[in-house]
Parts: structure tokens; sequence; C-alpha cells
């Protein structure tokens, strides 16, 4: 067994209003490769970026090779030997492969000029290291992602790395390529190299991992060798939470009307014809991990990305859907994972979010808006649904997440939407105001609208939802009933596992990431 | 329940602008024209005349004119680089109408027109082709001007002499004690308030100012932004075409080498008037202010005997010291 190089004893770390990381402790030996795994939230990536020196620790100690280590920005981290690659890349597009990994500190020539002969070679030595076959001239942008995260190791690499932490490293590769991550992988583990291995994607650790750490709410629950687990006992641990008064009493009952039907909707390589129904009245949950597809399913819908084939149905009538204006003139409506970016115009007053998707309904017909109606709709929106703003002109920018989300549900609420799709309706959100989200959203379905709920949070789909359905890398692997399901099931369905009395993925054969067709 | 008036809580220290921000900055503006105008009404003698203020704002009409149309296209996070040469062509366009026979209320409406078309084929172009607003509008420029210099030979053709009044003629002239409001300075006036009511009252206005404060959020609330755009770019380039009538009116010639350079003096009213390139903010009270700025500081500037060159310096300055006064204000 080798030394442990890194250990961490008793780390504690919290934000306003959040413990993220509560007197953890984890050891990291050379020529290993340790997995992290828990649910969102559980203080991986907080501990993350404190080894990195993104973050300083409220307590406790980080020790590096015995020495006691504080590192105040991630480049001392990186000068004592500990890397990262996070899940996107650092690297510089327009750049050469041995630009990008020397880049701030490349070699001169004796005219001060760039060494780029010098550093093609060094790069050349430290891709053949890695038994990389791989032009150190080639300019970044022309490589597929796959050779670029290489590009990432092989910089790690070059600063004598001792230690590298990998976020999330397949989350954009394919079958293949993950195997060649592999072998890298594997390769620096036989150079000594100790590597944390951060992954959602609980079947493919078999392949790579020695020792297998779990998190959950901020607090190191067990560390064993990954032999020594079962599938089931990492999942039971994981979610292993007993669930509080964290969510509102449920008295939404989904009719037998169908509100939204869905049939055989695909689009190349991102979904494969996921076919569904939505009920007037109940709350749909969509499960699902990382890249499986959730959020492009529920823009497909909208209209909001293009699609291959299938078609959407609203209360029967077929819909010919080019763009969101047409998917939301049929009454369906899209909350965005990401208000900032595509929800909401922050520099623009409250009342201007709240109409922005129906300026119609508040001005003539020649277009020309009637203020007073505008303030008259907005304000009985924003007493509705209790949206603190200290007016009405104010700029959303300057609202809490929670108040913020509330003006994008205003804003589908005004168009009269009948079917609302939530993307991450509680991201970013703190606790207090999730409640409200959830009674808001109880309160539609009550009131007869269709809810589509995506969600990563499994504790929130359990409480929130009356079916839930399951996406595993762009197709519908399971279609569950909530109340007769359980946080192990759907993790198993979203890991592509089949369910926990099915199949287990080695019944597929050999390869675990390949589609079921 | 709270009420909606409460303050609302965690609201960061520094406040973004909201409406009453923006009130401000163009009451600071209308500040700076006023100071100027003392100024110079002191410095300058004859410049505080009915006679020089009136030809002040004669001069500064079609600025404010081509200023208002490029204010559009920026608020939507774009530009119009083109509206010099639209300009020209325009005016040229006109002329040569007129000169053929069309009649002369037609051949004015013509050289209008001939903008909106060009604004057509820049929105065209940046919403369809998906060409950077800088890229489309630079070759526009280009491929206008060398339209109007080959219609025209690259000469200047007289127009017949009613074709000169829309840039020349008053109206209330009572004498030569008031020589009575000019009809570009009418029009810009006229231009400016539906404009005004156009960008903060309508659909379209309201459109304008989303797609550029968040171009996503507004195509995902089904707003069709490349309609809008293009709406925007036509706006610009016929306020453009009408600025280029009205000054080849006003020499009663085809002037296909003139307005060059004149895209960058109503970008800096807009700019000055606190538009932000960036999109999302922007009036056209501002740019009017703005506009004037410019005006005065070179009417004022020449009547004290700075010359061009000079003039040309303290504009600059003044473009920068604007921007750089509002970034440090924001703070």
């Amino acid at each position: 067994m080798h030394e442990v190089i890194l250990q961490v004893d008793g780390v504690s770390k919290s934000f306003p209003g959040v413990r993220a990381l509560d007197s953890v402790s984890f050891d990291l030996r050379r020529a290993e490769v340790h997995a992290l795994v828990g649910e969102n939230g559980a203080g991986k990536s907080t501990l993350m970026k404190i080894l990195s020196g993104v973050h300083q620790p409220d307590s406790g100690t980080i020790r590096l090779k015995g020495r006691e280590v504080r590192f105040h920005d991630s480049t001392q981290a990186r000068s004592a030997g500990i890397s990262i690659i996070y899940q996107e890349l650092n690297l510089i597009p327009h750049l050469s492969v041995s630009a990008n990994i020397f880049i701030g500190r490349e070699p001169l020539t004796w005219m001060g000029a760039l060494d780029e002969r010098r550093m093609n070679a060094d790069a050349a030595a430290i891709l053949a290291r890695l038994n990389l076959r791989l032009d150190p001239a080639i300019r970044l942008n022309r490589l597929p992602i796959s050779k670029q995260q290489m590009v990432e190791i092989a910089k790690a690499l070059s600063f004598d790395s001792e230690v590298l932490i990998m976020d999330e490293p397949t989350s954009a590769l394919t079958e293949s390529e993950i195997d060649e991550l592999f072998t890298v992988i594997h390769t620096l583990r036989d150079r000594g190299v100790g590597i944390i291995y951060i992954s959602h994607r609980l079947e493919e650790l078999k392949h790579i991992v020695d020792r297998i750490s779990i998190f959950r709410d901020g607090r190191h629950v067990s560390t064993d060798d990954y032999a020594a687990l079962t599938m089931g006992e990492i999942v039971n641990r994981m979610v292993g939470r007993k669930l509080e008064n964290q969510f509102p009493v449920r008295r939404n009952e989904p009719t037998t009307e169908k509100i939204l039907e869905v049939k055989g909707i695909r689009r190349e390589g991102v979904l494969h014809d996921i076919s569904f129904d939505l009920f007037r009245g109940e709350i749909l949950g969509v499960a699902g991990l990382m890249g499986a597809g959730r959020s492009e399913l529920a823009r497909a819908i909208f209209g909001a990305d293009p699609v291959d084939g299938g078609e959407v149905r609203m209360r029967g009538r077929r819909l010919t859907v080019r763009s969101p204006s047409d998917s939301i003139r049929a009454g369906i409506a899209y909350l965005s994972e990401n208000r900032k970016q595509e929800g909401l115009a922050v520099r623009m007053e409250v009342a201007e979010n709240i109409t922005m998707a129906n300026v119609a309904e508040v001005s003539s017909r020649l277009g020309v808006i009637s203020r007073s109606r505008e303030m008259q709709e907005s304000r009985r929106y924003v007493e509705e649904l209790t949206i603190r703003t200290p007016s009405l002109t104010q700029v959303v920018a300057n609202l809490s997440g929670g108040n913020q989300q509330k003006v994008v549900v205003a804003k589908w609420l005004f168009c009269d939407s009948r079917v609302l799709i939530f993307d991450e309706p509680t991201r970013g959100i703190d606790v207090g105001t999730k409640f409200a989200i959830y009674e808001l959203i109880e309160r539609l379905a009550r009131e007869g609208v269709g809810v589509m709920m995506i969600s990563s949070e499994l504790p929130e789909v359990l409480a929130m939802t009356d079916r839930v359905l399951v996406l595993h890398e762009g197709a519908l692997a399971a279609t569950l009933v909530t109340r007769a399901t359980s946080q192990e099931e759907i993790l198993h369905y979203a890991a592509g596992l089949g369910g926990p009395a099915g199949r287990p993925w080695d019944a597929r054969g050999a390869a675990p990431h390949k589609e079921p067709t | 329940m709270t009420t909606p008036r409460l303050p609302s809580e965690g609201a960061p220290a520094v406040a973004e602008r909201g409406r009453s921000g923006a009130a401000l900055d163009r009451l600071l503006t209308l500040g700076a024209v006023i100071a100027l105008f003392a100024v110079f009404s002191i410095t300058a003698r004859n410049f505080f005349t009915m006679r020089s203020v009136l030809s002040l704002a004669l001069q500064t009409s079609t600025t404010t004119l081509m200023g208002i149309g490029v204010t559009f296209t920026i608020i939507t996070a774009g530009i119009d680089l083109s509206i010099g040469s639209v300009v020209a062509f325009t005016g040229t366009i006109a002329v040569m109408a007129a000169i053929a026979g069309v009649p002369i209320w037609l051949s004015w409406i013509i050289g209008v027109a001939f903008g909106a078309f060009c604004g057509l084929l820049n929105g065209l172009m940046i919403t369809g082709l998906k060409l950077p607003p800088f890229i489309a509008t630079l070759g526009m420029t280009f491929v206008v001007r060398g339209v109007a210099l080959t219609i025209t030979n690259a000469n200047a053709w007289p127009a017949p002499e009613a074709f000169g009044a829309l840039g020349n003629n008053t109206l209330f002239r009572t004498g030569p004690q008031f020589p009575g409001f000019s009809y570009p300075l009418l029009i810009m006036v006229a231009v400016a308030l539906i404009c005004h009511f156009v960008l903060r009252w309508t659909r379209i206005g309201r459109y304008t100012v989303a797609i550029g404060s968040n171009e996503e959020a507004a195509r995902l609330s089904g707003i069709r932004v490349a309609r809008v755009k293009i709406v925007s770019y036509v706006l610009c380039a016929a306020l453009a075409g009408l600025a280029g009538v009205i000054l080849a009116s006003r020499m009663v010639t085809s002037q296909p080498n003139s307005a060059t350079g004149y895209e960058l003096n109503a970008i800096a009213s807009s700019v000055i008037g606190g538009t932000s390139l960036m999109g999302g903010v922007g009036t056209v009270g501002g740019t009017v202010i703005g506009s004037f700025i410019i005006g005065i500081l070179t009417v004022g500037l020449t009547m004290q005997g700075a010359n061009y060159f000079m003039q040309q310096i303290v504009i600059g300055l003044v473009v920068i010291g604007a921007v750089a006064f509002d970034q440090i204000r924001r703070k």
C-alpha cells in the first residue's frame, strides 16, 4: 500500500446561509484513483475548491506530503503540486497545444521572443509520457473535446502535479474517448500520481477506482475500498437523509385529461424518441444525471431548439412549433434553469419583465403600451406571488434570486400558460424561499395547470411530483409513479442500470455507455 | 403577506440604475447643455441671439436625425456604420429623381425610401446571414458610396430650384428679427417626439430594449428577434435617408462625396446621450441632447475663433469624458 500524499482533517467551510462542509476528513494515497461521490450539494465541489486554493477553509488542516499547507489561490496550489481539471476546460481555443500547456510561463529565446521550438519539444515530451500521439503545434480548437481534455491533463503534468483532481471528466466524452481517458488515468496512476475522481456516473467507477469516499450534506459519510461496496450500498449512503418538513402539503390532484402529449420527439445525438403525456393538474418530475437531456427535452418541446422529429399535442391539437412564440401562443411556458441568462432582462423593470412575453395584452391594437394597465396587471402578480420589490419599476437585477424566480413565474402566468416547464426551479435559491416556490408550483397544479419539473434534487422530485420521467443519455429510461418509487430506484435508472430488481448493467455486456437500442 | 412597496431585503448596496437613474442622467446632460450655452453666451458675442440659436438648431437637425436612428440599432446591441454613406446616396438619388422629372415631393420620398431599403439590406444581412452588425454595415458603407459616385459620375448635379424648399424654407418668419423655424428643425422635432414615443411606449420599442438587454431571454419570451432588429435597421437608415434628402435640399445639388464621417457624429451624439454600446440602454431624448452638445460646441468654438482642428479635439474629449464620467459615477 502506498503512502498517504494528501491528508484533510476536520475541514469546515460555511457560506452565507449554508454550511457547505462540516468537519470533513479525507485522505488520498500515491498511485490511487479515489472516487468522490455524493448528490448535488454534498460538498464535493467545495472540498475540491479548497484543495485547489479557490476557497480557504474556515477551520481544519490540509497536509500535503506530511507538511501542512494553506493556499491563498489556485496558483499556489498548483505550484505545490495539486492541479484540478474542471468540467469546463480552461483553455484558449485559438492557441496551439503547446502554447496552452505553457501559458503564462512561456520559454523565451535570448532575444525575448517566444521559444516556440522549445515549447513544442517540451510539450511533445510531456505528451509522450502520457502515451499520447498529439501534434503540439496544432491549434487547440481543431481537436475534439476529449483531446482538449488530454491537453489539460498534460498541462497539469507539466507542473509536476502529484495530486490531480478531475471533476466529471467523462461528461462530454463518447464511449471510446472514455476508454482512452481511462488509459491515460491508469498511466498517471502507475507513475505515482494520486487522482481524485468526481463523477455522477456511478457505473463507470468500477473501471478505474481504487477507493471511494461518499459525501452527504457537507459531511463525509464513509471511505472504503471500492471492491468492498455494492452499488446499492453506495446509492444508499449517498441518499440516506431523512426528509424534514421542507415541502408543502400536496393537494393537487392529477386529472385524466391529457393536456400535453409528446410523441417520439428526437434530436440527433441529444434526444432519442421520447414519448410521454402530461395531465391537467399533474406535477411531472423529470430526473436524470447531468447531460441526460432533461433541459434539452424541455427546450425541444418549447421550440427553443430545433428537433429532428416527433410531435407535440396540446389538448389534443397538434402543434407546429418553429420558435418559442408558437409554443407560447399554444400555452406552453419554459422557465429556464439559467434565469439571468435566459429568463430575465435583469436591467429592465419588474413590470417590464412580467409583461415581456405578452405585451400585446397591455397594449392597443396599434402596439401602444398602456402603462397604467401594465402597472395594474403586474401589481396583481407581484401581490399574488408576494414578490418582494420596492416598486414595480425596480430593475430586476436588484431582487434576490427567489424573487427573480417569482418574476419569471409571473411572466408566464401572465401569458395564461397551461403547461409550465420548470427547469431546476430552486437552484441557487435559499431554503426559505424554496418552500415558497414549492407552494407556488403546487398551487399552479391545483388550479389546473400541467407542470413539468426538471430537477437534480431527488428529495424535491419525490416530494413534489406525481410521476417521474427518468432520462438516461437522451432516452427515456423509465416512467415511475412517485408514490411507489424511491431515490434508489430513480438513481439506478438514471445511471443506466435498470431498476434495482431489474437488469444490472453487466447484463447488457461490457459496454455500459452504450445507448439501449 | 408583504405589500409590494416594502424595500426588498438584501438588495445590493450599489443599486443598478432604474428609470429614476436614467432621468437623473438626462437631467445631468441637459444641465451640461445649459452650462455650455451659458459659457458661450458670455464669452462669445452674438452667440445668444435668436438668429444664431435657430441657425444652430438647423445645423444640428440632420445629425440629430441620424443619431436618433442609430440609437435604435445601438440599443439592440448593434451598430450602423453605413448611415454617413446612406446620407450621400439618398441625397443623390433624390436629386437625380428630381432632375429626371419626378415631382419634387415624390423625389424626397424616393430618397427616404432608398434609405429604408439600405436598412432592410443591413437588417437581412445581420439576421439572415448572421453577420456582425459592424461588418454588415461597414460593407454597406462602401457599396452605397460607390453607387452614389457611379450614378453621378462623381459630379455635383444641380437640382431644380424647388428641390431646395425642404432644406431652406421656414415657418412663421416675421422678418429679419425672427427668421422663422426652418423645416429641418421642425422635422427633427417631430421625428424626435415620434421616436421617443415609439421607443418608450410601444411594443416594438419595448422589444428593441429587451433584445439589447438579453437577446436569449427575449427570444424565449416569444419575441421575434429578427423582425425587431430589421425594423431598427430600417428605421435607422430611413432617418439617414431623411437627413440625406434634407442636406441635398439645403445645397440644392447632389453631393455624392458629402457626409463622410457623419455616422461617427451620430454615434457620438448617441453615446454622449447615455446610450450603451452593450445594448439595452438608451433614450431618444438623451441622443437629442448629445447631438446638441456637439452642435453647441462646434458653433460656439467657431464663434470664439477656434479652428476646425481644435473643435475636433474638444468633441473627442467630450465623448471620452462623458462616458468616463458615467462609468465613475456608477461605481
